[in-house]
This record gives C-alpha cells, sequence and structure tokens, in this order.
C-alpha cells in the first residue's frame, strides 16, 4: 500500500518537475529578445567589430576577388554561420569596394563574370540576377536591390570588413 | 533554404523560384568501432559541404535534414524509404533531386532512386578545420554547383 502511494507521489514529483521546467523554458523564451536588446554580452558579437580578412591593401587591384573569411559568433548554442565572403576591388577612384556576394533576390552566392554571356558584371546562378560592377542590380533580372556593402577600413596596409550594409533598390 | 521556418515561409511565397532539392545521405553505426571514427568524420564533413552548398545556392535549392540509416542495413529497404521521402517531397512542384553521400553502396541502386546520385570520393580523417580541408570543401562546392546547374 505504501510502496503504491509512494510511486504516485514520485509521478506526481516528476510530472511537477517537467512542467516546471516547460514552464522555464517557455519563460526564456519570452525573455531573451528583450534580454537581447538590453544586455550587451549577449548582443552578436560582429556588430561593430571589423575583422581582419587576410587581404593587404597591395593585392587590391580592380578586378573583384573574392574573399572569405570567419567571425567568431557568440550564440554558441544555436547553429550559427560563421562564414563570410565579399567582391572586393578598387573603384575608378582608386577607392576599395566590398561586396557582399548575397543575391538580393534569394540569396544565392553571385560570382564577378560568372556567365560569358555578361562581362563586367555579377552574375547569380539561380535565376540569372545581374549587377553592375558597382552593385547596382540590373533592371528587368529579378533582384530588386543592390548588393549589399561591407563597411571597411585599412589598418597597417590590411583590410578589415565589418557588417553588410543593405541598399535602396534601383 | 533549409527545412525551418523562416526559410519555408520565404518558399511559400516564392515556391516558383526554388525546384531543387538537396537529401543528405549519410550511414551511421556505433558498432563497429574499427569505422566508427572514418564514418563520423565523414558525417562532419558532408555536414559542412551540404551546408556550403546550400549557401551557394540557398535561393533555388533547399537542403533536407540528413537521410540517416543504419551502415549494416539492407540498402533495397533503403532504397525504397528514400523514394517514399522523394514522393513527398514531389507533391510540391520541385523538379530536380540530389542525394550527396560518400557511401558508395548507393552507386550500385543508382538507377532505382528517384533523384541524381551525387557521390563523394572517400575523404581522409583530419581535422575538419583545417586549411587544406577547407580548400578542398570549397573547391568540391564549386564543382558540385556547376554540375547542378548543368540541370538547370
Ligand atoms: S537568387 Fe539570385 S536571381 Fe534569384
Amino acid at each position: 500500500m505504501s510502496d503504491k502511494k509512494q510511486q504516485v507521489s514520485r509521478r506526481q514529483f516528476l510530472n511537477y518537475t517537467l512542467t516546471g521546467v516547460g514552464g522555464f523554458m517557455a519563460a526564456g523564451l519570452l525573455v531573451s529578445p528583450l534580454r537581447m536588446a538590453i544586455d550587451p554580452v549577449l548582443k552578436e558579437s560582429s556588430s561593430g567589430d571589423l575583422v581582419n580578412v587576410g587581404l593587404s591593401v597591395d593585392d587590391i587591384t580592380s578586378e573583384p576577388q573574392r574573399v572569405d573569411w570567419t567571425v567568431e559568433q557568440v550564440d554558441g548554442w544555436y547553429e550559427s554561420e560563421p562564414s563570410r565572403s565579399a567582391w572586393v576591388f578598387k573603384n575608378d577612384n582608386g577607392d576599395i569596394v566590398a561586396l557582399s556576394p548575397i543575391c538580393t533576390h534569394l540569396g544565392c552566392v553571385v560570382s564577378w563574370e560568372g556567365s560569358e554571356d555578361y562581362p563586367n558584371q555579377f552574375f547569380c546562378p539561380c535565376h540569372d540576377g545581374r549587377y553592375e560592377k558597382d552593385g547596382t542590380n540590373v533592371p528587368g533580372t529579378p533582384p530588386l536591390a543592390p548588393l549589399p556593402y561591407y563597411e571597411h577600413e585599412v589598418r597597417d596596409g590590411i583590410l578589415f570588413l565589418g557588417n553588410p550594409i543593405s541598399r535602396e533598390g534601383a | 533554404m533549409k527545412w525551418r521556418s523562416k526559410d519555408l515561409k520565404q518558399y511559400l511565397q516564392a515556391k516558383e523560384y526554388i525546384d531543387t532539392i538537396m537529401v543528405p545521405l549519410v550511414p551511421f553505426h556505433l558498432s563497429n568501432e574499427q569505422d566508427m571514427e572514418k564514418d563520423s568524420f565523414r558525417n562532419e564533413v558532408l555536414t559542412v559541404f551540404s551546408n556550403e552548398m546550400e549557401k551557394e545556392l540557398s535561393g533555388r535549392m533547399m537542403l533536407m535534414p540528413v537521410y540517416n540509416y543504419i551502415k549494416s542495413t539492407d540498402m533495397n529497404v533503403e532504397k525504397d524509404r528514400l523514394n517514399d521521402w522523394v514522393e513527398d517531397i514531389k507533391v510540391q512542384p520541385f523538379k530536380h533531386i540530389f542525394f550527396i553521400t560518400f557511401d558508395s553502396k548507393w552507386r550500385k541502386l543508382e538507377q532505382e532512386l528517384d533523384g541524381t546520385l551525387i557521390w563523394l570520393p572517400t575523404v581522409q580523417t583530419g581535422d575538419i578545420l583545417s586549411k587544406e580541408l577547407q580548400s578542398m570543401i570549397r573547391e568540391q562546392v564549386k564543382e558540385i554547383t556547376e554540375f547542378i546547374r548543368s540541370y538547370w
């Protein structure tokens, strides 16, 4: 008798704890966006931080080249996407330009002169989206906005890139 | 895109643009100690690989959850199960289905699969973060991207 009673209460106990944990997790989910907003430690580490992408300024030419690098993410438990890419070149004024390769249509990766039919343009393999060298989307192709550009800085002759910045559609 | 809510929301709004599916095929076991390390390493590499592929072509290709199976299984049964997956996928207007794997056993069943098999040759065990492996993966990603584009 007492044995049975004990089992029931143990099950009840487990039930309570499980609901307790579940409730706690739900509360956590509700709270976290707010905490993200106010607690600087929890903010994405990449915001504002410029990262050495391993490219010397002397190696940047007028021909766009692809650089890949990784950013460290604090949000360790959730699958982060630490690898980033950019197309880097010097424009006609000699200024460094770093464009995001992410197509503004649906997000495929564009290539410089990715299609033989369109020299001097970025080409998206997915739905033939095209962009001028400065990243402006070519009207009549699927993308409705230019390629974002990265904020950049040169330190000791080395290129540092930050976050991509979106631009208004052409 | 991947099989996650934020991507599927986008999918439902832009269905006509996303016509390609990729399913990674990964054998699993803990029974053969000799092969354990090797097989789990391949799993790691394939994960990186399929994620990179997904990134390159995310506007047109959806990466499915991994299809896992016991390594010593009857492959004919797995083939049928896998074709069941495809049948379900094809309820949506997908035109191209690709399976990607390190497991050479699928090659014998290639004809009976309801999709295109991309078989990757073996990788040696090593450090998943090593520069060599990363550049090897990048090279392969480029090649497979070209391959998939040839179907579009
Ligand atoms: S994703 Fe680039 S054109 Fe559609």
